[in-house]
C-alpha cells in the first residue's frame, strides 16, 4: 500500500490517479492522534469540552490551552497539532475584529468558520495569484462554537481539508469514534445547557483513560447572555461531582468508582 | 570685485510659477434632504444637474434605492457621487455572497460607507452623503457623512447646495428648536414628538420649493424616496424651472 | 560675455550675476537630451487639436446627432476633415468634442470593445447597445480622471435602450454623466440647447416630435453655432438613427450623412454687431 502511494505523497497539491490528495488525507489522520474534544449545541447555547493530557505530574495543567476565545461571541476547541491552530485562531480573530470594524456588528458564526477554512488550503498557490503560505496542510481540526442574532447557537466542525459542517453534537480526536456514538445516543433537540454540560463530561469520561477531574478536562460555553466563557476549575469540579452523583443514582454498581 | 551690475530687471518681483494643472473636481449643484420618522424615513433630492451656470439636465435622479430597504444619495460632484453609490451597491452584493444572503442593517451599511469614504481620504469623494432606512427596531434612521467619512445618526439632515438654507428650517420644524410653549414666557420648550409621514412630506415639499426660490442650482423636479416596513416607494413633484 | 560653448553669448556670471531664469518664463534648465530624459512624466494638462460642439436631440422614433468636421489648433483652422461622429455596433453613435488625439484613442477603445463583444456574443443574442457603450465610456473617463490623466473630451452617446426607446446621454473628462432629451457639448450647451429646448420643453415631450421637426432645429443650431462659435465650421456630419415604423421592435435605420453644408447663411446681421472688436459705437 505504501509503495503505490509514495509517488503522489510528494507534492501537497498533486492528485493521485484515483483523485485523492494524500497529504490532506494524512492530515486528517493527525487529528485522530490528538486528545478528544466535544461540542454540543442546544437552544440555550453551545458547550465545548476537551480532554487535556497531563503527561507528567510536574506539568502545570493550566498551560495546556485547548479551548480559546475568538471573539466575545465565538470560541473554539481544537484537536491535533495544536500549534497549527495558532495561525488559524489568529486569522479568525482578525476576521472577526475586521468584520466588526467594517460593519459595526458581530460576525456570523458561519462566516467566521468559512474565513478560517479559506486559510486551510493555502498550502498551494491560489487561483487568484495568492501566495503559498504553508508547506503542508494544517494538522488540526477545530470545533467552532458561537452564537449570532440570525441563527442562534451554532456548532461547526472545520477540517484541514477546508470543508466545514454544522453539527448538533460532534466529537473529534483520538476518542472521537466512541464519543460520537455516545453523543448520537444521548443527544436530543430539547437538551438544556445543564444537560449538555453533563453529557460532554460523561462522554469524555467514557473515552478517557485517567480519572476525570478539573486538571484533565475543561469546559466552556457560549450563551446569549454570557457570550464565550471558559469554566473555572471549581465550576468544572462541581459538574463532575454532579455527574458522578447522577451516575450513582442510575447505576448503584458504579458507586465505588 | 564681486560686485554685480544691477540690470534693468533688478526690481522684478520673483514669483513662483503659477501651478496650472488639471482640476479633477466640479460642482454639479443640487440639494438633498433626509428625515427619519417613528416607523419610516424619507430621502429627497431635486432632479436638476448643473455645471457653472448651465443646467445640464432637468431630470437626473440622484437618490437611489440601493437594496435591503436602504436609500442613498451622494450630492456634490456628480461623478464621485455615482461612483460611491456604485461601489456601495457592489459591496452589498458581496456582503450577501459572503454571509448567506443576510440582510444588511442600516447601521452596518452606515459603518461600511465610512470606510468607502475614508479609503479615499487623500483624494476624497467630493460629496455629502446621506442614507436612510429602518433600524433593527423598525424605527426610522438617517445617517449623514462628511466627504471623508465622519458620520452620525440624526433625525434629519440637509446636504448639498442649499443645505445652509434648509437645515435651520428643519431644526425648527423637526426638532422644534427655538419653539416654546405659548404663554410660558420662553421658559418651557415645546415638547418633542415624532412627525407623521404626511407632515414630513409637507415639510420636504416646502423646503424644496423655498430652496428653489433662493438658490439657482436647485429646481426642476423633486424626487422623494420613502422607506416603510412595506418597502421603498417613490414620489415625484414638479419644481419651478427658472 | 560668457565664452563657455554651451553658454556662449550670455552675460558672464562673474560680472552680471547668475542668469535669472524667471525672466520672461525662460526655461529653468538648458535643454539637452539628458535633461529631457530626467523630465517628469507628464499627463495631459490641456487639449491641443480640438473639436468644438456636438449637438443631439431625441425624437419620436430615434435620435439625431451632429458635429462639424473642424480640428482647431488654438485659433488656427488646422484640419477640416475630422469625423467626430463614430458608429459603434449596429445602432449606436458616439459624438466626441475636445482633444482630437484623445478622440482617436477613444475610437480605438470603442473598436476594441466592439470586437470583443462580437467575439463573445457570437450567438447574436446580446447586442452592444447605447446604454452599455455609455456606461463603459463613463468608467473609462472616470478612471482616467482619477489617475489625474484625463481624456480631454465631452462625449454624447445616442441610440436605443433595451426596450427600444431612444437613448441619449453625456460624459465628460471628469466622468460626470447625465441624460436628457436635448444635449450638447461645449458652446452648443449655451447656443444650441436653448433652441433645442424650445422644441422639447420637458424631457418626456420628445414623443411628440417628428424626425423632420428635430432635423430642422438641429440644422438651425449648426447655423447659429457657425455664426457665433469662432471654432466651428460650416461643414458637418449628421447621424439619424430611427426605429422603422413597420417593425419597431427589431428593425432600425442608421443614416450617416457626411459633408453637409450649413444652408441659408445670411451675414447681414454681422455689420450691426457692436462691442466686441476694435470698432466701438
Amino acid at each position: 500500500m505504501f509503495l503505490t502511494r509514495s509517488e503522489y505523497d510528494r507534492g501537497v497539491s498533486t492528485f493521485s490517479p484515483e483523485g485523492r490528495l494524500f497529504q490532506v488525507e494524512y492530515s486528517l489522520e493527525a487529528i485522530k492522534l490528538g486528545s478528544t474534544a466535544i461540542g454540543i449545541s442546544t437552544s440555550e447555547g453551545v458547550i465545548l469540552g476537551v480532554e487535556k493530557r497531563v503527561s507528567s505530574s510536574l506539568l502545570e495543567h493550566t498551560s495546556i490551552e485547548k479551548i480559546v476565545e475568538i471573539d466575545k461571541h465565538i470560541g473554539c476547541a481544537m484537536s491535533g497539532l495544536t500549534a497549527d491552530a495558532r495561525s488559524m485562531i489568529d486569522h479568525a480573530r482578525v476576521s472577526s475584529l475586521t468584520h466588526n470594524l467594517y460593519y459595526d456588528e458581530d460576525i456570523q458564526v458561519e462566516s467566521l468558520t468559512q474565513s478560517v477554512c479559506d486559510l486551510a488550503l493555502r498550502f498551494g498557490e491560489g487561483a487568484g495569484g495568492e501566495k503559498r503560505l504553508m508547506s503542508r496542510p494544517f494538522g488540526v481540526a477545530l470545533l467552532i462554537a458561537g452564537i449570532d442574532k440570525d441563527k442562534g447557537p451554532q456548532l461547526y466542525h472545520a477540517e484541514p481539508s477546508g470543508t466545514f459542517y454544522r453539527y448538533e453534537a460532534k466529537a473529534i480526536g483520538s476518542g472521537s469514534e466512541g464519543a460520537q456514538s455516545e453523543l448520537q445516543n444521548e443527544y436530543h433537540k430539547s437538551m438544556t445547557l445543564k444537560e449538555a454540560e453533563l453529557l460532554a463530561l460523561k462522554t469524555l469520561k467514557q473515552v478517557m483513560e485517567e480519572k476525570l477531574d478539573c486538571k484533565n478536562a475543561q469546559l466552556a460555553s457560549v450563551t446569549a447572555e454570557g457570550g464565550f466563557q471558559i469554566y473555572s476549575d471549581e465550576k468544572t469540579d462541581e459538574i463532575i461531582k454532579a455527574l458522578i452523583e447522577s451516575q450513582v443514582d442510575e447505576d448503584p454498581a458504579l458507586s465505588g468508582n | 570685485m564681486n560686485a554685480t551690475v544691477a540690470s534693468e530687471y533688478s526690481s522684478e518681483i520673483h514669483s513662483v510659477p503659477i501651478e496650472h494643472r488639471f482640476n479633477p473636481y466640479s460642482d454639479n449643484g443640487g440639494t438633498v434632504l433626509g428625515i427619519a420618522g417613528e416607523d419610516f424615513a424619507v430621502l429627497a433630492g431635486d432632479t436638476r444637474q448643473v455645471e457653472g451656470y448651465s443646467i445640464q439636465s432637468r431630470y437626473q435622479p440622484k437618490v437611489f434605492n440601493v437594496g435591503d430597504d436602504i436609500v442613498m444619495t451622494a450630492n456634490g460632484f456628480a461623478a464621485d457621487g455615482a461612483a460611491l453609490i456604485d461601489r456601495f451597491k457592489n459591496q452589498l452584493q458581496w456582503y450577501k455572497f459572503d454571509h448567506g444572503g443576510k440582510k444588511l442593517n442600516i447601521k452596518s451599511a452606515a459603518r461600511y460607507i465610512q470606510h468607502l469614504l475614508y479609503g479615499k481620504r487623500f483624494f476624497p469623494y467630493y460629496v455629502s452623503t446621506l442614507i436612510a432606512g429602518l433600524d433593527e427596531e423598525g424605527k426610522g434612521a438617517v445617517y449623514s457623512y462628511d466627504p471623508v467619512g465622519s458620520y452620525e445618526r440624526e433625525q434629519c439632515r440637509a446636504g448639498g447646495a442649499a443645505a445652509s438654507l434648509i437645515m435651520p428650517f428643519l431644526d425648527n420644524q423637526v426638532n422644534f428648536k427655538n419653539q416654546y410653549e405659548p404663554g410660558s414666557d420662553g421658559k418651557k420648550k415645546r415638547e418633542l414628538r415624532y412627525l407623521t409621514l404626511d407632515e414630513v412630506l409637507e415639510l420636504v415639499r416646502d423646503a424644496f420649493s423655498s430652496a428653489t426660490e433662493r438658490h439657482i442650482q436647485v429646481g426642476d423636479g423633486l424626487e422623494i424616496l420613502i422607506v416603510t416596513k412595506e418597502g421603498v416607494r417613490t414620489e415625484y413633484f414638479d419644481l419651478k424651472r427658472d | 560675455m560668457n565664452h563657455d560653448p554651451f553658454q556662449w553669448g550670455r552675460p558672464s556670471n562673474e560680472t552680471y550675476g547668475a542668469y535669472n531664469h524667471h525672466i520672461a518664463n525662460a526655461s529653468v534648465r538648458e535643454t539637452d537630451h539628458q535633461s529631457l530624459d530626467n523630465f517628469p512624466k507628464m499627463n495631459t494638462q490641456q487639449p491641443i487639436i480640438t473639436g468644438t460642439s456636438v449637438i443631439s436631440v431625441k425624437f419620436k422614433d430615434g435620435v439625431i446627432l451632429a458635429a462639424d468636421n473642424l480640428g482647431s489648433y488654438g485659433s488656427l483652422l488646422r484640419f477640416n476633415n475630422i469625423e467626430r461622429l463614430i458608429k459603434v455596433g449596429q445602432e449606436t453613435v458616439v459624438g466626441i468634442s475636445g482633444d482630437i488625439s484623445d478622440l482617436q484613442q477613444i475610437e480605438r477603445i470603442l473598436d476594441e470593445l466592439e470586437t470583443t463583444e462580437e467575439v463573445y456574443d457570437s450567438d447574436g443574442g446580446h447586442n452592444l447597445r447605447a446604454p452599455h457603450v455609455h456606461e463603459y465610456l463613463s468608467r473609462v473617463l472616470y478612471n482616467r480622471r482619477s489617475k489625474m490623466n484625463p481624456l480631454w473630451n465631452a462625449i454624447i452617446v445616442g441610440g436605443f435602450n433595451d426596450d427600444r426607446t431612444p437613448f441619449l446621454k453625456y460624459i465628460d473628462l471628469l466622468g460626470v454623466t447625465y441624460g436628457a432629451s436635448t444635449l450638447a457639448t461645449g458652446f452648443g450647451s449655451h447656443l444650441a440647447v436653448p433652441l433645442l429646448r424650445q422644441l422639447i420643453p420637458n424631457d418626456v415631450d420628445y414623443v411628440n416630435v417628428s424626425e423632420e421637426q428635430a432635423r430642422k432645429v438641429v440644422e438651425d443650431c449648426m447655423r447659429v453655432l457657425f455664426y457665433r462659435d469662432a471654432r466651428a465650421s460650416d461643414k458637418f456630419s449628421l447621424v439619424t438613427i430611427k426605429r422603422s415604423a413597420e417593425e419597431p421592435d427589431t428593425s432600425y435605420t442608421f443614416n450617416f450623412e457626411k459633408e453637409l453644408k450649413v444652408e441659408n447663411q445670411s451675414w447681414r446681421f454681422a455689420k450691426d454687431i457692436r462691442g466686441y472688436g476694435s470698432q466701438q459705437q
